[in-house]
């Protein structure tokens, strides 16, 4: 099981890099939607020889939430908005792969100095969620539309979901649906707002929302 | 009852979602803080049963933010008769809708006793607050929702991989539940508790505006309506603090308090140095207010870092300021309902257009910048001597001139403000105010005076106990 694991990782990872060097942003939101459902499957695979209802249940939810749910508001609004490309990003694309690249090296780097008490399930698992948080991150500041951003604060939870898994046996079930709850309705009040920004401004440019500063 | 506490005012937010009145509306949003205020009350008297095996109750920190919460609230309801007067049907009932949400969120983030329950209930609230800083859809607000929305959004996810470095220092225990991180606290790993505690502070400090991620602040201030922004100020910033005040604790107990003190002390520092430059030369009153209060989570901060008599002095600052600043927005909402700006260059006499909001407005002034007799002085001073206590007198000497520097800065645009003539000849002689729009900031004002003059017995005893927690080892 082990190798199909560590197979499921290197996938969330690859499928942030995309994410990090493509332009449409249609592409990013199904790209993300896969992300997602591989992460649904990753708690199978953790914990594939003492799958209990509690796990199902969280990898159930995660899935349908941010796998299918969210890819589709998010497509709702860009339809809304109509915009279909990052025309012009803040920092250029081979950049972003570029720094992308440095981050995962970094990620592994970080955590091959953080010593995980209690059994180790794969040594993936940390590095690969840093980097996916390193990766939202770095979508979230590099993009000048409004969608792209919250797309990126999406695939941060993603990562932190990932972590999340490692304590998946720890914490409480309604604790789990909180957290995705949350993210969940995050998602959606950045969506209403990104179509505010749409309505007001007639584009969905954040580079363009600098009136306020000192 | 914990439970009753949160599920009421969503359910009213659901009945005033379906009544059509925005009259019933109001009148539904009073009852339910008074009803707030009365379980509250009676909480002072005896603490509630713990509820949901320990993820509700209710302790001494929860209960002093719980009662700012509730106070304000019920300021703010009446307040609300006189400014939702002129909105349309519609966008009251979904401001009040919103507000409704907002109270029962951040009732959750008081009485909550697990981590990760905390960190919904905190994520819960910024969701609803941005809602809320949109209120008259201008463009300006909707630069200042996104900002906020998104620079709290990434801070609560730190916080929330924060908690789940806390979850792993605590693999021994198998438990995120306050009362056993602090019962096994010895038992935590240090190379993970100290991670946790740097992304803790991090997010939460985001959500409370310490510099350096402060940025959202102003910005918010400066565009949300005059309650929301008391709110905000007031009641939200201090759920923050008692999120960090958590994280606190847990260091206490761990021996690790020197660790979190210090990163207290430099965030707190660093505050009061952003926003004493920021305030001089501020050419609009609410974005001023938006660093005041940076320059009061800074104190707060600062407090906390010295250790000693600080701790009693940072949570009675809590009280005073959160109170100050509910005042000082109300303020700003009469303000800005009469002249349309908050502008300071705009705005000019308005102790003679206003009397009554003038006389406010130099009251709050006082408050807001810790002039005795008010409670924020005497506040201020305990932190100053606690800062003297600890031998950390370069400390002391910089907050010493931070205060004296906003000072200059604040008196500057609100004297030039309440004083003087004003330009329009029509407003030269007083004008009606609403007793709606007075009569809250005073009620808030005056909880100041006496926070600072006589300080009631049960709120004395009850801030020492929670100053007890953080003290000795």
């Amino acid at each position: 099981m082990e190798i199909w694991l560590d197979t499921a990782l290197i996938l969330v990872v690859l499928l942030g890099l995309f994410m990090t060097g493509s332009n449409r942003l249609g592409a990013i939101i199904q790209i993300f939607g896969l992300q997602s459902v591989v992460l649904g499957i990753v708690p199978f695979l953790m914990y594939f020889s003492k799958i209990e209802i509690h796990i199902v249940f969280v990898s159930l939810v995660a899935i349908v939430l941010k796998g299918f749910l969210m890819p589709y508001f998010l497509f709702w609004a860009i339809r809304h908005v109509s915009i279909r490309r990052e025309v012009s990003p803040l920092i250029g694309f081979g950049t972003t792969l570029f720094l992308s690249g440095l981050l995962i090296a970094g990620s592994f780097i970080l955590s091959s100095r953080l010593v995980f008490p209690g059994p180790a399930i794969s040594d993936f698992i940390i590095p690969a969620s840093f980097s996916t948080i390193m990766m939202g991150f770095l979508l979230l500041i590099s993009r000048a539309k409004a969608i792209t951003q919250v797309v990126g604060y999406l695939v941060m939870e993603n990562g932190i979901f990932l972590f999340a898994l490692l304590l998946l046996e720890k914490t409480p079930l309604l604790v789990e649906m909180g957290i995705l709850l949350d993210v969940f309705v995050g998602a959606l009040v950045m969506g209403i707002v990104v179509n505010h920004i749409s309505d007001q401004f007639e584009h969905t440019d954040t580079s363009h929302l600098t009136v306020l500063r000192d | 009852m914990l439970f009753v506490l949160i599920v009421v005012p969503f359910i009213m937010a659901g009945l005033v979602f379906i009544l059509p009145n925005k009259r019933t509306g109001i009148l539904l949003f009073i009852a339910t803080a008074l009803f707030h205020l009365s379980c509250v009350i009676s909480f002072w008297k005896k603490t509630p049963q713990a509820q949901w095996q320990n993820y509700l109750s209710l302790d001494v920190l929860g209960l002093l933010i719980l009662s700012i919460i509730s106070a304000l609230f019920v300021t703010v309801s009446f307040y609300l008769i006189a400014y939702l007067k002129k909105e349309e049907d519609r966008s009251a009932r979904l401001f009040l809708i919103c507000l409704l949400v907002f109270l029962s969120t951040m009732t959750l983030v008081t009485v909550s006793r697990h981590l990760g329950l905390l960190w919904i209930a905190v994520e819960a609230t910024t969701f609803f607050s941005a809602i809320l800083i949109n209120f008259h859809r201008a463009p300006q607000g909707i630069e200042a929702t996104w900002k906020f929305l998104l620079i709290c959004s990434v801070g609560i996810a730190l916080a929330l991989l924060g908690t789940l470095f806390m979850a792993v220092a605590a693999t021994n225990i198998k438990s995120l539940l306050l009362e056993e991180l602090l019962s096994h606290a010895s038992s935590l790993d240090v190379s993970w508790l100290k991670l946790s505690v740097i992304f803790l502070l991090v997010g939460y400090g985001t959500k409370m505006g310490l510099v350096p991620m402060h940025s959202w602040k102003p910005d918010t201030y400066g565009e949300a309506p005059g309650p929301v922004g008391a709110l905000m100020s007031g009641a939200l910033t201090s759920c923050a603090f008692l999120s960090i005040l958590r994280v606190g604790q847990i260091c206490h107990q761990a021996g690790q308090m020197a660790f979190f003190q210090s990163i207290m002390l430099l965030l707190g520092m660093l505050s009061l140095f952003v926003a004493s430059i920021f305030i001089l030369g501020q050419t609009d009153f609410k974005r001023m207010l938006g660093y005041s209060s940076i320059e009061h989570m800074g104190i707060l901060a600062l407090g906390i870092g010295f250790g000693g008599t600080g701790f009693y002095g940072s949570l009675y600052h809590m009280l005073n300021n959160a109170f100050a600043k509910g005042l000082m927005f109300l303020v700003a909402g009469n303000l800005y309902r009469q002249y349309k700006t908050s502008r300071a260059k705009d705005i000019k006499g308005v102790l003679r257009s206003y009397p009554w909001t003038g006389v406010l407005l130099l009251a709050g002034f006082l408050c807001v910048t810790g002039f005795p007799p008010f409670g924020t002085f005497f506040s201020e001073l305990m932190i100053l001597n606690a800062a003297i206590m600890g031998k950390h007198y370069w400390f002391a000497a910089l907050f010493v001139l931070f205060l004296a520097v906003i000072f200059i800065g604040i008196s500057k645009i609100i004297l030039r403000m309440a004083l003087g003539v004003p330009r329009d000849k029509s407003l030269d002689h007083p004008q009606h105010e609403s007793i709606y729009l007075i009569i809250p900031p005073v009620i808030l004002g005056l909880i100041v005076l006496i926070l600072g003059i006589y300080m009631p017995a049960c709120v004395h005893e009850a801030l020492q106990t929670a100053s007890a927690i953080f003290e000795g080892q």
